[in-house]
């Protein structure tokens, strides 16, 4: 049984997800034994011995003929953080493969990027999330919070009492409701450009003079540049683009401003999501978002701020401690030759050993089973087959591989194409912690064995280490893990070298930087300066592109996909939870009732959609929550009707996020199409 | 390769800072004759009318080594032969391909006593009248002008529009003097027309149309007023002068290329005599006709580049034609909110006829109409409506699919409602009904729970689970307790009317089109050759069909 307990995150709230979260442990096809392809195509028990040493073996095997780059490793935001740093350091030392990267480049990269190009630092929120609920505006970009994160929804009654919670996206989501009498403004703007709204933002702050001149000229650099990079955007001019009035345009710039701390309001944050970030523009984007927050004066103080909401349980963590392709623990970077030098020395190996920066995840996935590209490929936490872009394709690449080997709890859709399964623990099962939205490190305990014999990552990556030379740099004690991550850490962008198991099963929870173990973390960043240079921030002017994909004659509408309350990430999880199955059994197309209309389909009828990478099909959802040009599927789901099998594995060229959220296509009744001759 | 670009405004900067970023090999010498940086001119009203910072008009520009911009140059003749372009230093400019981005005029209409200088420089006018074309007019007008302060603008295109209406914002008594008896006569019917003048009336602009300026009256070389046709006397402190562009074509016309209204160019912006010189922007006359806007300038600039990076060149890929909108024509007007977009001429080749549905609501100043062939909007006229302004802006720009039915168009049906329509209070709700959102709980649920005792919101919520996510059911939890125990306590069930009892309601975009549209047949039958519900073929279409004698309108749009 679980319960919420009061904590300053979620204040003792939790969805269905959470109250039920207990039964995937005890879902009725948990693996409780390493799985080996059989001859036939199916899968047969094998114990421990067996499927380490065939996986050994096989990356043996591979590196032998092609080199260290042979092996690929994949791995996932919801590992823990003693997890994600040895699946890092497994592959840099063990393996010497560059090549490994996460589905958190499908989550958080854009943001990322952005932050630490612009602020010189990416901590999700740079604030408690509590905060929140001191300020008289709130604009939230492309975020469904009320559904992907219900707690959150008390931080916001604050601004909605107000009337300052103004939110950007396309559907009227069960958050943009919240701006409903009188709570704020809904702006919902034509898919593929939020972009021009944000120039358009920051074009009438410039005009009107909203920007706090002070802060301005104080801590940043670079407004020369973005004032002329954004008089272009007028707002006439992007309402044409955006379907957003100019007036309301204006309004919202009004507001943002009347509540910034320059003009006497309470305070402003600008927080984004997902819906704004996974675009081929997601980090001109985000970056649109912070220079709006830096023109305001709102980063950096306390009561105002920017902030991307992070999706993934360990998301944050993830992303610190070296599953990134270019990065090595504590936000380090790879090609950083000190930072190699800090990190080897904590490893124990040479500098020059260490690979060099590998590449992000669409491409590693594409890479996959051709000419150069690995052979064998670890996944950890993630479920690709329905969670990427274009999967379809990936489902092909997996198919070509000589070895896949997949970790996981339950035999997912991405394990189902492995020659070995290795089970492995999960949340109730494990020690470890885990780094929240707001870079809050927590704990997580073991409150059960684990069943049959699934083991802990981190015992699996001991037993190859150990099978492929030397596995003394592998500890199996998360709290050793962790000891060695914060030494790793410390004197890196996120350092966690204050931080230790003992002292979060003291204090509760630490927000990194933490450098010390006398340091208290550090609950707000930037109060004191920017990590740049200078110590300023950023004005960095970026450029609107359309979509990769843009709406044309034989794909008019725009397909935009994103989660329901009741399910999370591929499903794997939650498909596997008989109330959340039952709630939400299936895909669905949403479609508005004049859209439908004109397409000649009812509700439930089952329509066909196809894009210039695949199609699927799905039942219509009819629903005035949504732009009429505009089309809306769940992410969660695999086989018919799984939306990752349309969208497009077009990358946003500095952050590598690929465009899930604009795809065009075309959605035909399959009733007409049964009728017409083919 | 050498490029040189005469004009540094608008879309000559816009056309260097391109190429530059495209093609690294491209030498480009850029000829401005105005001292400063290119700034955005279309945004010299929004100066006028106090909402725009005239700092904020400065506009990017090429930084790259590529590109040398020669300030304060004057090019004052092509030499074909040797393709050449001559400046007013003397020194000369080789190109292998030249671009003319110099740009419009104002028009300076022959007002007996207007001109003080025969130099047609604007400088030369007399004190309190002037053109809205450079910083310098708008600095000028915002000196003149004030609250209180009579102003004439003469010319009821898109620019006497915004300038009308931004003077009126300042506080100024503003009399809009029009030659037409239709404002924006280009782009309204004669219906909405009515409907922008009374809009701008309801602002305090007194409208006078079918009139033109004939004479002004000064003091000490100062306006102090207008005499218009129809004798009227109308003491002003200032007039501004918005009465249509002229492209400037001279430097085209000496070296012997073809000008009409403008410079005569092809799809490709080259001119037809000398495929080494093109024409760009408010200077060039494309097959189409110029719009004047600066949307068809960049367009323009967005396609020669395009169609001269290496990457196309060598593939011979067609430059795809750009998005839509170069026509539409937005007012940025303080108080008045018209957009017109489309031009049915320019309908697909389709031989099905377009139908054409409008709204019109002079009380409320409201106006649409909508224009829609093959499942697209092609022209729309919207007054008096941001947000149908906006997202039919979207729908024209984007060519998206529109309803199976136009009428839908009407009454703001693309963007989506906004949460609008609440729900109903949680006594009213059906027993299955999901009260918490977050898990999952029912109206019914919450009910029982209350009858087997818990009699507060912590308590249902133990017992439930409802209201432990996101929290903002709490309200109607407590509601529920309230009643559920009242109506025990009555021996009633708290259950608000039946569902049979309540009248089943349209959609509400739907609703609304239909009563716009009640005394018209609007439910006409698909499928989509259905002939106009109005009865012929865009008859009632209001953008009028180009003329090429017909002075284009400013380019401040």
């Amino acid at each position: 049984m679980v319960e919420g307990r009061d904590f300053p995150t979620n204040r003792g709230g939790l969805c269905r997800k959470g109250w039920t979260s207990a039964e995937v442990l005890t879902a009725p096809d948990r693996l409780l034994m390493p799985q080996l392809r059989t001859p036939d195509g199916g899968f047969r028990e094998a114990g421990w011995d067996e499927a380490l040493d065939l996986v050994a073996a096989g990356i043996r095997t591979a590196q032998q003929r092609d080199g260290a780059d042979a092996v690929a490793v994949f791995g996932g935001g919801g590992l823990t953080n003693e997890k994600a740093y040895a699946l890092g350091k497994f592959t840099r030392v063990v393996l010497g493969s560059r090549l490994i990267d996460y589905n958190g480049r499908f989550c958080m990269s854009a943001a990322a990027t952005a932050s630490n190009r612009s602020l010189g630092l990416d901590r999700g929120l740079g604030f408690p999330l509590a905060d929140l609920g001191g300020a008289d505006a709130v604009l939230l970009l492309g975020s469904n919070v009320a559904a992907t994160m219900p707690p959150f929804v008390q931080h916001l009654e604050g601004v909605r009492s107000r009337g300052g919670l103004m939110v950007l996206d396309p559907r009227d989501s069960a958050t943009a409701k919240l701006t409903a009498d009188g709570a704020g403004l809904h702006l919902s703007p034509v898919p593929g450009t939020d972009l021009v709204v944000l120039l358009a933002l920051i074009h009438v702050v410039l005009a009107e003079g909203l920007l706090d001149a002070d802060y301005v000229a104080e801590r940043t650099t670079g407004l020369p540049e973005l004032r002329t990079a954004t008089a272009a955007w007028w707002p006439e001019r992007a309402e044409a683009v955006c379907g957003i009035g100019a007036e309301r345009i204006r309004e919202t710039a009004r507001r943002l401003a009347q509540a910034s701390p320059s003009r006497g309001g309470r305070g402003a944050y600008i927080l984004t999501g997902r819906g704004v970030e996974q675009s081929t523009q997601g980090t001109a984007t985000v970056t649109a978002a912070i220079d709006l927050a830096l023109l305001l004066g709102l980063i950096g103080r306390e009561g105002s701020g920017y902030g991307p909401i992070t999706g993934q349980g360990n998301g944050q963590g993830g992303r610190e401690h070296g599953l990134k392709a270019d990065q090595l623990p504590g936000y380090r970077l790879i090609s950083d030759p000190a930072a190699r030098a800090h990190v080897a020395s904590v490893w124990g190996v040479d500098p020059d050993s260490l690979p060099g920066p590998g590449v992000p995840a669409v491409q590693l996935l594409d890479m996959l089973g051709r000419p150069g590209g690995p052979s064998t490929l670890l996944v950890a936490g993630a479920n690709v087959v329905v969670s990427a872009p274009n999967a379809g394709a990936v489902r092909e690449r997996l198919a070509s591989l000589d070895l896949l080997v997949v970790l996981d709890t339950v035999p997912s859709e991405t394990a189902l194409c492995a020659d070995v399964i290795l089970p492995v623990v999960q949340w109730a099962e494990e020690e470890g912690t885990m780094t929240n939205l707001e870079g809050r490190v927590i704990r997580r305990r073991q409150a059960r064995p684990a069943p049959g014999q699934a083991r802990s990552e981190l015992w699996i990556l001991r037993e190859l280490a150990a099978r492929l030379g030397d596995a003394s740099g592998f500890p199996t004690d998360p709290a050793a893990v962790f000891d060695e991550l914060a030494r790793a850490s410390a004197g890196g962008r996120a350092d966690y070298s204050g931080i230790s198991h003992a002292r979060l099963d003291a204090e509760g929870s630490i927000q990194w930087p933490c450098p010390g173990p006398e340091h208290p973390g550090t609950p707000r960043v930037f109060l004191d300066g920017f990590p740049t240079p200078d110590g300023r921030a950023r004005l960095i002017p970026v450029e609107h592109r359309a979509p990769d994909d843009d709406v044309r004659e034989q794909a008019p509408l725009h397909l935009i996909t994103g989660r329901l309350l009741e399910q999370y990430q591929s499903g794997a999880q939650t498909r596997r939870v008989p109330s959340l199955l039952a709630a939400r059994p299936g895909s669905f197309v949403e479609m508005h009732p004049l859209l439908a209309d004109r397409l000649g389909v009812e509700d439930g009828e089952v329509v066909l959609l196809r894009t210039r990478r695949g199609e699927t099909r799905a039942p219509a959802r009819i629903s005035e929550d949504i732009r009429p040009d505009t089309v809306f599927m769940p992410f969660h789901y695999a086989g018919e009707g799984s939306a990752n099998l349309l969208t497009n594995d077009a990358t946003d060229p500095l952050s590598g996020m690929p465009e899930f959220k604009m795809t065009a296509v075309e959605v035909l009744p399959v009733r007409s199409l049964e009728r017409s001759p083919a | 390769m050498r490029i040189v670009v005469i004009g540094h405004g608008m879309v000559g900067s816009r056309f260097a800072a391109d190429l530059a970023r495209e093609d690294p090999s491209a030498e480009i010498t850029v000829l401005g004759h105005e001292d400063h940086d290119p700034y955005n001119r279309v945004q010299l009203s929004s100066v006028v009318a106090g909402k725009a910072d005239a700092t904020s008009l400065a506009l990017e520009q090429a930084d790259s080594p590529q590109v040398r911009v020669l300030r304060g140059v004057r090019a004052v003749a092509i030499d074909r032969e040797r393709r050449e372009v001559v400046d007013a230093r003397g020194d000369r400019h080789p190109y292998d391909r030249l671009v003319l981005a110099t740009g419009s005029a104002a028009r300076i209409p022959d007002i007996p006593g207007v001109r003080i200088d025969p130099d047609p420089a604007h400088d030369g006018l007399i004190s309190g009248v002037s053109p809205l074309k450079d910083l310098d007019d708008a600095r000028r007008i915002i000196d003149a002008a004030g609250p209180g302060r009579r102003a004439v603008v003469l010319g009821a295109g898109v620019l006497g529009l915004e300038v009308a209406t931004g003077l009126a914002a300042r506080g100024m008594r503003v009399t809009l003097v029009h030659h037409r008896e239709r404002l924006m006569e280009r782009q309204l019917d004669p219906d909405a027309s009515d409907i922008t003048r009374g809009a701008l009336e309801r602002l305090g602009i007194v409208v006078a149309t079918g009139v033109d300026a004939t004479g002004i009256t000064a003091r000490d070389s100062r306006l102090t007023g207008v005499r218009l046709s129809d004798g009227s006397m109308h003491p002003a402190e200032l007039m501004v002068l918005c009465t249509g562009t002229v492209p400037a074509v001279a430097l085209a016309a000496a070296a012997g290329l073809d000008c009409e209204h403008g410079i005569v160019v092809g799809e490709d912006q080259a001119t037809p005599k000398d495929p080494a010189i093109f024409a760009i922007g408010d200077c060039a006359q494309p097959p189409e006709g110029a719009s004047g806007l600066v949307a068809q300038g960049w367009d323009q600039a967005r396609r020669l580049v395009q169609a001269w990076s290496p990457a196309l060149a060598t593939g011979a890929a067609p430059v795809p034609a750009g998005p839509r909108g170069g026509d539409l024509v937005r007012v940025k007007a303080v108080g008045l909110a018209l957009v017109t977009m489309g031009r049915i001429d320019r309908a697909g080749p389709s031989g099905h006829a377009p139908r054409s549905v409008r709204l019109s609501d002079p009380a409320g100043g409201r106006f649409t109409e909508v224009v829609v062939q093959d499942g697209r909007l092609v022209a729309a006229t919207v007054i008096g409506d941001d947000e149908a302004a906006a997202s039919l802006s979207a729908a024209f720009t984007r060519a998206t699919p529109v309803p199976r039915d136009p009428v839908h168009l009407l009454a703001r049906p693309l963007a989506v409602q906004g949460a609008a329509g609440t729900a109903r209070p949680v006594t009213e709700m059906d027993d299955e009904e999901i009260v918490c959102q977050c898990n999952g709980v029912s109206k019914g649920a919450i009910c029982q729970a209350v009858h087997a005792g818990s009699t507060n919101a912590g308590a249902v919520s133990k017992a439930t689970r409802a209201g432990t996510g996101c929290g903002t059911c709490r309200l109607q939890i407590e509601e529920l307790c309230t009643a559920t125990k009242a109506a025990a306590a009555a021996g009633a069930a708290p259950d608000g009317p039946s569902r049979e009892a309540a009248p089943v309601q349209p959609p509400p975009a739907m609703a609304a089109a239909r009563a716009a549209t009640a005394p018209e047949p609007a439910d006409a039958p698909e499928p989509a050759d259905a002939p106009s519900t109005r009865g012929g073929g865009g008859s009632s279409v209001p953008v009028s069909t180009s003329s090429a004698t017909a002075v284009p309108e400013p380019e401040l749009v």
